[in-house]
């Protein structure tokens, strides 16, 4: 079971997407969906469990042996990542079920949420490049679609920023992929963090380290490739924009951790010091943006970008207290940007409307749904105790510890920038009193499940805001295991020699086409090409 | 030969970057198109020249073969870049649909 536990939970969405284009009774389909997201979240637990006894888990797929087959590698990382996935997608899957009467949900969104769960999970779990890629175009694939299948006719330009940059940014990470494998004659991360000691000062590192900042960079929503994202993400119905949101960007941030941490050499300050000049407009500029914009998820939108510049500074201090608060504050930025979509989501049904102009008097007309959003604007913004401010702090006191005091300055002013334009929702949005509101309009229903599913986010958020000792302890001990690439490699190596009986079996032996399970006569092949 | 192949890749890229900042969506799939190419193209380009080399079919006498696993990789950018076509051939009818509607 452990054995197999890695590819599990990429393997059931993509069953459970294939179940539910099976059947055509709504009812039947919900059944489906909503019983596979509280199977996943369960699988996901079971994973985090397991890391914490065996600390890697490694699924050699087919049985090849270790550089040459592909490898899934579940570390503490990947376990959190994916555990963050599964909560977020149950959550999003239940508010989607739950959301519309039965006429109006388009049949494909829940597969296509599906098989986009399976891509993220995908990208978490894998321990080669390549597989990182068809991960990435299985979630971009999934994203076209859900961002295109319910989009108004005159909105679907706003789908063309995405879809460009994201085609342009795939191309990049393929031609990214060629040239890895052609320096380091491997895909596999463990592989290439063997190769790339040998060759630390090579300048090709470089090129490939930079190349993979641009790719992932504009995944996740760098300076200045961000502009795509405001636009699109406030377009699509409100649970896959809480997905997209919550995890899309994150996938980015992921990426850009796993090949700095676990594949490339730890002293490429040269490319680190890119990401931090970076960091500085895009936190900026998000938290600019989301003054000036009129609606609640795009303002939402923009203060998504300016704590990926956040993110960003964490990257690039790339000590291991700054990449621990990292993980610390992606655990809570996920949860709360999440569950801050779904409100929005809920406030837009319940007004008619998310623009600031149309909206007023939420205040009163929904209480619970107003106070819920002011803790998590306010948690977001990082006013403590919530948990955004533990993750600012621990990465403000390491800014401060090693000197990169204009960091911390901009941080704050980003922080202030932020609070502000998420209390401007509140008092230009909740508190006025225009009547412009349509209150009575009947198609647009709340119900009680919805608020319930986000209310489970809200508490989740708070609880690691509230006793947040556990969580940095984990974050700590995870950034500590990401830090230690012998370890990795070595748990990855030990599969070098791997022989499966099934290559052994009378079988295969008689087939017409002889099967060679050596690796040594491939590795023969390579040597009298170099 | 790495010259020309250079030249190509970058004429290509040129050429989809070009059609995709056109902000048309039947453009993007034929600019999607040619990325694909200079993409393969360009990791073709990682394999070592294949002079000489037979095809990596592994038997005793057989020592020189072409590094295999770049044409596996085009193999697979190949087949999700028929994904993404599909999809984008997809949503042009969609589009061209909705302006009959109109």
């Amino acid at each position: 079971m452990i054995s197999s536990l890695p590819v599990l939970p990429v393997i059931f969405p993509m069953i459970t997407a294939a179940m539910i284009l099976l059947f055509s009774e709504v009812k039947t389909r919900r059944l489906i969906a909503s019983a596979s997201s509280v199977v996943q979240v369960a699988i996901t637990v079971m994973m985090m469990l397991a890391i914490q006894t065996h600390q890697i888990l490694i699924m050699p797929m087919g049985g090849w042996a270790a550089p040459f087959g592909i490898m899934l590698t579940v570390d503490s990382l990947s376990a959190i990542m994916v555990l963050l996935t599964s909560i977020v997608s149950v959550a999003v899957i239940h508010y989607s079920i739950t959301e519309k009467t039965e006429k109006q949900e388009h049949p494909l969104r829940l597969p296509l949420i599906f098989f986009c769960i399976a891509g993220i999970t995908l990208s978490f779990v894998t321990g080669d490049l390549f597989n990182l890629f068809v991960a990435f175009e299985i979630m971009l694939i999934a994203s076209y679609a859900l961002l295109t299948l319910e989009i108004d006719r005159k909105e679907i330009s706003h789908a063309y920023p995405y879809l460009a940059i994201n085609i342009i940014g795939s191309a990049l990470f393929l031609c990214a992929a060629g040239l890895t494998y052609s320096l380091f004659g491997s895909l596999n991360f463990a592989d290439i963090a063997i190769s790339s000691t040998l060759i630390m000062t090579d300048p090709r590192i470089v090129v490939i380290a930079v190349l993979f900042t641009l790719v992932f960079g504009m995944k996740a929503g760098f300076f200045p490739l961000y502009y795509w994202l405001p636009n699109s993400y406030p377009k699509l119905p409100a649970p896959v924009g809480a997905l997209f949101a919550a995890l899309l960007t994150k996938v980015g941030i992921y990426a850009l951790l796993r090949i700095f941490g676990t594949m490339l050499p730890h002293q490429l300050w040269g490319v680190y010091s890119i990401i931090l000049l970076l960091a500085i407009p895009t936190m900026i500029l998000g938290a600019v943006g989301a003054l000036e914009r009129q609606s609640i998820r795009e303002i939402l939108s923009f203060n998504l970008i300016s704590h990926i510049g956040i993110m960003m500074v964490a990257i690039g201090l790339f000590t291991q207290e700054s990449i621990a608060a990292l993980i610390y504050y992606i655990i809570h930025h996920v949860l709360v940007i999440a569950s801050l979509f779904l409100l929005a989501g809920l406030i837009e049904a319940r007004a008619g409307s998310g623009d600031l102009k149309k909206l007023g008097n939420i205040w009163k007309q929904s209480p619970i749904l107003s106070f819920l959003f002011l803790i998590q604007a306010l948690s977001l913004a990082g006013i403590p105790p919530l948990s955004g401010f533990w993750g600012k702090w621990m990465l403000i006191s390491e800014a401060l510890g090693i000197g990169a005091g204009v960091f911390v300055a901009i941080i704050v002013i980003t922080s202030v920038l932020s609070l502000w334009s998420l209390l401007r929702i509140i008092t230009t949005g909740f508190w006025t009193s225009s009547a412009t509101t349509t209150t009575d309009s009947s198609n647009h229903i709340i119900s009680k499940d919805m608020v319930a599913i986000t209310l489970s986010l809200v508490l989740l958020s708070l609880l690691i805001g509230l006793s947040p000792n556990s969580v940095i302890k984990t974050a700590r001990r995870t950034s500590q295991s990401l830090f230690n690439q012998f370890e990795y490699t070595k748990k990855v190596m030990e599969y070098r020699s791997i022989r499966t009986p099934h290559y052994h079996t009378p079988k295969i032996i008689e087939s017409p086409i002889q099967i060679s399970p050596e690796p040594i006569e491939i590795q023969e092949i390579e040597e009298h090409q170099g | 030969m790495h010259t020309i192949t250079a030249i190509l890749v970058g004429l290509l890229f040129g050429c989809a970057i070009y059609l995709i900042l056109q902000r048309s969506f039947i453009k993007l799939v034929f600019g999607f198109g040619l990325l694909t190419h200079a993409v393969n193209l360009f990791i073709l380009s990682m394999s070592k020249s294949p002079l000489g080399k037979s095809a990596p079919i592994i038997t005793p006498g057989n020592l020189v073969s072409v590094d295999p696993l770049p044409q596996a990789l085009i193999l697979t950018a190949i087949v999700i870049g028929f994904g993404v076509t599909a999809y984008m051939i997809t949503l042009v009818y969609r589009i061209l649909k909705d302006a009959h509607d109109q």
